[in-house]
């Protein structure tokens, strides 16, 4: 079980570079994790929707303004549903919070 | 005094004596709207409660069924049959085995309940049994290791009687640390990974699961994951994970055997619609020689996989689903050959894909493509190909094939199918729907032993030429199934 063990610090080691790398939010960000209540997107050609999240930690609810592709996509065909508790990451723009990140908690 | 100032003065005292009831008033019409604001708080606070503490707050409830018919038939060559380490092997002609229809059931019950914040258990429960039997006898027709016997990772995933058992039950911890970083154990979701959801019409895999051409086993298990926010590698996740596929027990003195175990590596740069990427190294260590009776340990093994899987929308009147994957096996073996029926029974003379005395490590090498095109009308076409060389061995024995997993099959398999979901209106959730299912599978097989881990390989043609090819399990040369399922997800 050595060569196991070598094994497995190496991976951690790897993510652990991986998570430093990558999980600093830009100084105009904010960083939350919430349950979505409620969706609001205008049918399957719309380019924008509007997410309200309910922080998990402070329970106060935030509006999110979601325009990018990938996310309205899960939206639409219901992979991203209302109850579905997600990682976010937004900027505020002309008064509305922009989502630069939006997705699912990982964990299986 | 003048007169007009008189008169204002009269006035002034007049609205006084008039605004005094009026501000009463408005006095009483803002206590009214303070009451009823903190009413209405506290009503919200209520039906926040009272969701928070209402099932759907907490509990997801899913699930499946499945009718199957199959009609199989196949082709066995001449070949010499193994009687024995101490006699020698007889002459078998060749046969044709043929079941016109079998038809089975499946239902499986999904849970996931959140328990506390960040943590969360999910059960799969899973029946699935042949129509008219409460045994797995007719699917475990002696021609396939994998399809020998119920195996523990198997069961329930190969047909075998009416009862409901635990097909996978974990428990989740996200967000440890306030980081995108989970863990999990339990009896893990290590069965029916990456591609081969696309045949089955299942949802496209998370961050669970592994990758389907290496694994398609019912492990007991545990994960460590992460999934970085990186802007330009969205979706990105990478996971530790660990199996243990027979525990040895105590033992005692007389007792040589190790635990059988897997630690897997787990890559996924990027898990998007268009692209995704996966990354698998596997090692089992102290490979068994038969799961159900375990009599010795043959050594150990290395899997290597990669796999691409897109998804690209509006290509003509539909979405276009085309996947490949590709992956190695590498043998380890130590000198032990797999005994006959557990301690203490005779020796096989086989060891981890070798004969005698041979401790050669053996590398195999497949290869998986296929292609889905969806139209609006919820009909999808697809077809897939897999091939597997003479040495080709992952640890598939729970695919959901009938003759024996075709991902592990040494040589080619084709496959065809239509699938077309009925345009009816989802209840129970979002994704519920409802459809059939018509396929065909055609393996032409090039060496014996596919999905089998313990002797060497021999050519299908070589089978009649010599004694010493002799089969333990009748060789199959071809096989097919044409299928059809009637499928409700809910």
């Amino acid at each position: 079980m050595k060569r196991a063990a070598a094994v497995v610090l190496a991976a951690v080691r790897v993510m652990l570079v991986v998570l430093a790398l990558g999980g600093v939010a830009r100084a105009d960000e904010t960083k939350m994790v919430g349950v979505i209540t409620k969706i609001d997107i205008a049918g399957q050609d719309a380019k924008v929707a509007t997410a309200t999240l309910r922080d998990v930690k402070t329970d106060k609810t935030v509006e999110i303004t979601v325009h990018d592709d990938l996310t309205l996509d899960k939206f639409k065909d219901h992979r991203i549903n209302e109850g579905d508790e997600i990682r976010c990451r937004y900027e505020v723009k002309k008064g509305k919070n922009v989502s630069t990140y939006f997705r699912k908690t990982a964990g299986c | 005094m003048p007169r007009p100032i008189a008169a204002l003065l009269a006035l002034t005292a007049l609205t006084s004596l008039a605004g005094a009831p009026l501000a009463r008033a408005e006095d009483a019409q803002q206590q009214k709207i303070d009451d009823l604001t903190k009413k209405v708080e506290a009503l919200e606070q209520r039906v926040k409660k009272d969701e928070d503490k209402s099932l759907s707050h907490w509990l997801t409830i899913g699930g499946d069924y499945r009718f199957r018919i199959d009609s199989l038939g196949g082709s066995v060559p001449n070949y010499y049959q193994y009687t024995g380490p101490t006699s020698m092997p007889v002459a078998a002609p060749g046969f044709d085995p043929k079941n016109d229809t079998l038809m089975t059931n499946r239902f499986g019950l999904n849970l996931k309940a959140k328990a506390t914040q960040d943590v969360s258990i999910s059960a799969r429960l899973l029946m699935y049994k042949v129509f008219g039997m409460e045994t797995s006898a007719p699917v475990n027709a002696g021609f396939f290791a994998d399809r020998m016997q119920t195996l523990d990772g198997t069961i329930g995933h190969v047909p075998i009687d009416n009862t409901l058992r635990v097909d996978q039950v974990y428990a989740t911890w996200n967000n440890i640390g306030g980081q995108p970083i989970w863990f999990s154990v339990g009896r893990r979701p290590s069965t029916g990974g990456s591609p081969t959801h696309v045949r089955q019409n299942g949802d496209r895999p998370g961050n669970g699961g592994v990758p389907g051409l290496l694994v398609d086993y019912a492990f007991d298990g545990m994960t460590l994951g992460v999934a970085p926010e990186i802007d330009a590698l969205p979706g990105a996740f990478g996971k530790i994970c660990y199996g243990r596929g027979f525990e040895a027990g105590y033992g005692s003195g007389s007792n040589s055997l190790n635990d059988t175990e897997m630690l897997g590596f787990q890559l996924v740069p990027v898990d998007t619609d268009p692209l995704r990427i996966d990354f698998q190294y596997n090692r089992g260590f102290n490979i068994f020689d038969n799961p159900n009776a375990v009599g010795n340990q043959l050594g150990d093994m290395d899997w290597i996989g990669v796999g691409l899987l897109s998804t690209l929308k509006k290509v003509g009147p539909g979405n276009l689903t085309s996947f490949a994957s590709g992956g190695l096996s590498m043998t380890h073996p130590n000198g032990n050959h797999a005994l006959l029926a557990g301690a203490g029974s005779p020796d096989s003379g086989a060891g981890l894909l070798v004969n005698g005395p041979d401790t050669s490590g053996h590398t195999g090498w497949s290869v998986y493509a296929g292609l889905r095109y969806d139209l609006p009308t919820g009909t999808k076409i697809g077809a897939e190909y897999n091939h597997g060389s003479e040495f080709w061995m992952p640890f598939d024995p729970a695919a959901d094939d009938m003759w024996t997993s075709k991902l592990g099959t040494r040589g080619n398999v084709y496959e065809a199918y239509l699938i077309q979901e009925l345009p009816l209106q989802p209840i129970s959730s979002f994704n519920a729907k409802t459809f059939v299912r018509l396929g065909y599978q055609y393996y032409d097989f090039t060496y014996t032993g596919s999905n089998n881990w313990v002797g060497a390989p021999v050519k299908i043609s070589d089978l009649a030429a010599s004694p010493m090819n002799a089969q333990m399990f009748a060789p199959l040369k071809s096989a097919h199934d044409i299928y059809a399922t009637f499928e409700v997800k809910l």
